[in-house]
């Protein structure tokens, strides 16, 4: 009853018309903002603070909060129509979102992103409301030996989907974690693989291997295909009614991905892009029609888009109610909190209600926002699949260029942006998921310091990753995430042979 | 000898990266102070992980090759420059003095000429179509992030 008492409480703030017109504009600004790889969620909150600077904190925060949501789901209209993810958490959504605009389902898979994200958020504020102090006191039970055993667990759930080799998958892990590593140590200050070059000392930065794996790459592979001289036939992006059938279909990925993305959310260092991973991959192992996953099931797009934006409001958890920041994103919004003169932190409900509430019911009125605006604008979103292929192909490399330069200013980082633009197209050749590689690119620091963190606080004591019971939960997890799927195939080649 | 099949040789190739990456590994510096984890150990375990699934590849059976088999093969017929391979060649070559020229001409020059030169490359012939598109969405590009995002753009021998 007084969670109910509160949201009423936050209503009024968030229905305040100053506060609609920050949440319409924020939803609308991080849509578009998220549309453009290179300018994901972080970039978007960061250039809003000086904007949020002279706000009442509650509008600031309630901008902000539509900000981030926006940019998610604008993330993945980029991620189905050129395969080009601008932000982690829509990566997964481009496994199938980008074969069904192939196969002319554009509009299809843009209104089941559109509907999931609108399920997944509502979903999850609900949760954010209900559950959020019981998850903080969850959460902050998790040392470093535990965050250790999370990032192996995300990791090998992604590996694991790699159904052709398994070890390719590996291989392509552990070049991820490799290049995550490049440059300074933040613990000891030492270079590591930076051949002496100033421009490796920050490392590599995400996006320059994000758009060369998968949006140059795919130029690439088209070029290989005949793309650039033939024109290929033009894709329609048909129709944006579900069916029955489909929505039945998509219900349960919905609302599974759902809950789940919630609680990777709330999860520090987890959020929106273990969340879409974990989601997918609990729904390909869960649907009988597993196999079409990765060529354009409608469940491969449904299941990702719910577990981020859930995510996305989940990892308000730890800001709100710890003042810990769980994701880089995150980072920045505390930042602009502080910067409002509002420290989050356990007093946070007490001392600053309005502030908590009013961004809970604005999450409610944003979600409504995001599906309104984005269902009439898909056919206009999804024109630029009926550009000619050739103007396409060369869009789509000023689109990545000018990603990577309008974040680094350097022209270092287009030539390895080129460069991975060839690894991945070799990659994609040979069979290498990419996949498994861009993840553990993301958590391979995250991973390190978790490692290291909990070998000095146990003296160097190995065993400590095992002695600890969600530890040990979770590495046992992982294990059998890599084994199941191996002693799957085994069975299957020796039931092929009996027959 | 026999003869070796596409893992192996992938295998091979990844196994002496790997080696080379464990060799300077062992370069790197040790911190001055004693602590239980240097810098060195996690790139050691990668090397050491990704030199034994070399192992594993070498002696994995090769699937057919996802994408190897869609490689246009009619175009393989056709003049030297316009092959699928020279295509590409030819595109991360124009990428390459792309990213040279950017800030000599500019964003809008570098962009425009890039995007221009490589559509008719690919085979598109209506070039009044072409360049009003490409100077169309470069100038749209160039305006949001330097006039709404105030991200910086070289602006090169364009005055603006």
């Amino acid at each position: 009853m007084d969670a109910l008492n509160n949201l009423m409480y936050g209503f009024g703030i968030a229905l305040e018309p100053i506060n609609i017109a920050y949440v319409f504009a924020g939803v609308f600004a991080g849509t578009i903002i998220g549309m453009l790889p290179g300018l994901g969620p972080i970039s978007a909150l960061a250039l809003m603070i000086p904007i949020t600077f002279a706000m009442e904190p509650s509008s600031g925060l309630i901008l902000m909060a539509g900000v981030y949501y926006g940019a998610i789901f604008g993330g993945s209209t980029s991620s189905i129509l050129l395969n080009a993810p601008g932000v982690a958490g829509t990566v997964a959504t481009s496994f199938d979102g980008y074969p069904m605009a192939k196969k002319g389902l554009a509009g299809k898979a843009l209104a089941i992103a559109a509907y999931s994200s609108f399920v997944g958020g509502t979903v999850s504020v609900i949760f954010l409301m209900l559950v959020a102090p019981l998850l903080s006191k969850v959460a902050v039970s998790f040392g470093p030996a535990e965050y250790f055993a999370l990032m192996v667990l995300g990791l090998t759930a992604v590996v694991s989907l790699s159904d052709k080799s398994l070890v390719k998958g590996l291989i392509a892990a552990v070049v991820g974690v490799i290049i995550s590593i490049v440059g300074i140590d933040l613990q000891t200050g030492t270079e590591r693989f930076t051949f002496g070059s100033i421009q490796l000392l920050d490392g590599i930065d995400f996006l320059v291997v994000a758009l060369g794996i998968f949006a140059l790459a795919e130029v690439f592979y088209m070029l290989l295909r005949g793309g650039g001289g033939k024109e290929a036939p033009r894709n329609a992006i048909g129709s944006l009614k579900l069916t029955r059938s489909e929505v039945k279909e998509i219900a349960g990925p919905v609302s599974r991905s759902s809950v789940l993305g919630f609680f990777t959310g709330v999860l520090p260092g987890a959020g929106a892009t273990i969340g879409s991973f974990l989601g997918y991959s609990m729904e390909k192992r869960l649907a009988k029609d597993g196999d079409t996953f990765g060529k354009g099931n409608i469940k491969g797009v449904a299941a990702p888009e719910a577990a981020n934006n859930a995510a996305c409001t989940g990892s308000f958890v730890p800001l709100l109610t710890l003042g810990v920041p769980g994701s880089g994103t995150t980072a920045v919004l505390l930042g602009a909190l502080l910067v409002m003169g509002v420290t989050p932190g356990p007093m946070m409900l007490e001392q600053r209600p309005d502030v908590f509430w009013g961004v809970v019911a604005s999450m409610y009125i944003g979600n409504i926002f995001l599906l309104v605006l984005n269902l009439p604008l898909i056919p206009l979103i999804a024109k630029i699949l009926d550009l000619p292929k050739p103007l396409l192909l060369s869009l789509i490399l000023i689109f990545c260029m000018i990603g990577v330069y309008g974040m680094s200013f350097s022209v270092f980082d287009l030539l390895l942006l080129l460069g991975f633009g060839l690894l991945g197209l070799g990659m994609r050749l040979f069979g290498f998921p990419a996949a498994p590689l861009i993840l553990a690119l993301i958590l391979g620091n995250i991973m390190e310091e978790s490692m290291r963190r909990a070998l000095q606080i146990s003296g160097g004591d190995w065993m400590t990753f095992i002695d600890k019971p969600i530890s040990l939960s979770l590495l046992v997890i992982a294990l059998l995430s890599l084994g199941l799927p191996l002693l799957k195939k085994r069975r299957k080649r020796a039931a092929a042979a009996a027959e | 000898m026999t003869k070796l099949n596409t893992n192996q040789w992938l295998a091979l190739v990844l196994a002496l990266v790997a080696a080379a990456y464990i060799a300077m590994a062992w370069q790197i510096p040790t911190f001055p102070l004693p602590r239980p984890v240097d810098s060195d150990l996690f790139p050691k375990v990668l090397g050491f992980s990704l030199l034994i699934l070399s192992v594993f590849l070498f002696f994995e059976k090769p699937t057919p090759l996802a994408g190897a088999d869609e490689v246009d093969h009619d175009a393989q017929q056709g003049p030297l420059l316009l092959t699928p391979w020279a295509r590409v060649i030819v595109t991360s070559l124009a990428i390459a003095a792309y990213a040279l020229l950017l800030v000599p001409l500019g964003f809008v020059l570098a962009s425009t000429l890039l995007c221009t030169g490589l559509t008719a490359y690919y085979g598109y012939r209506r070039h009044a179509v072409n360049l009003a598109t490409s100077l169309g969405v470069v100038l749209a590009l160039y305006l949001t992030m330097t006039r709404v995002m105030d991200v910086y753009l070289p602006t090169g021998v364009l005055p603006f």
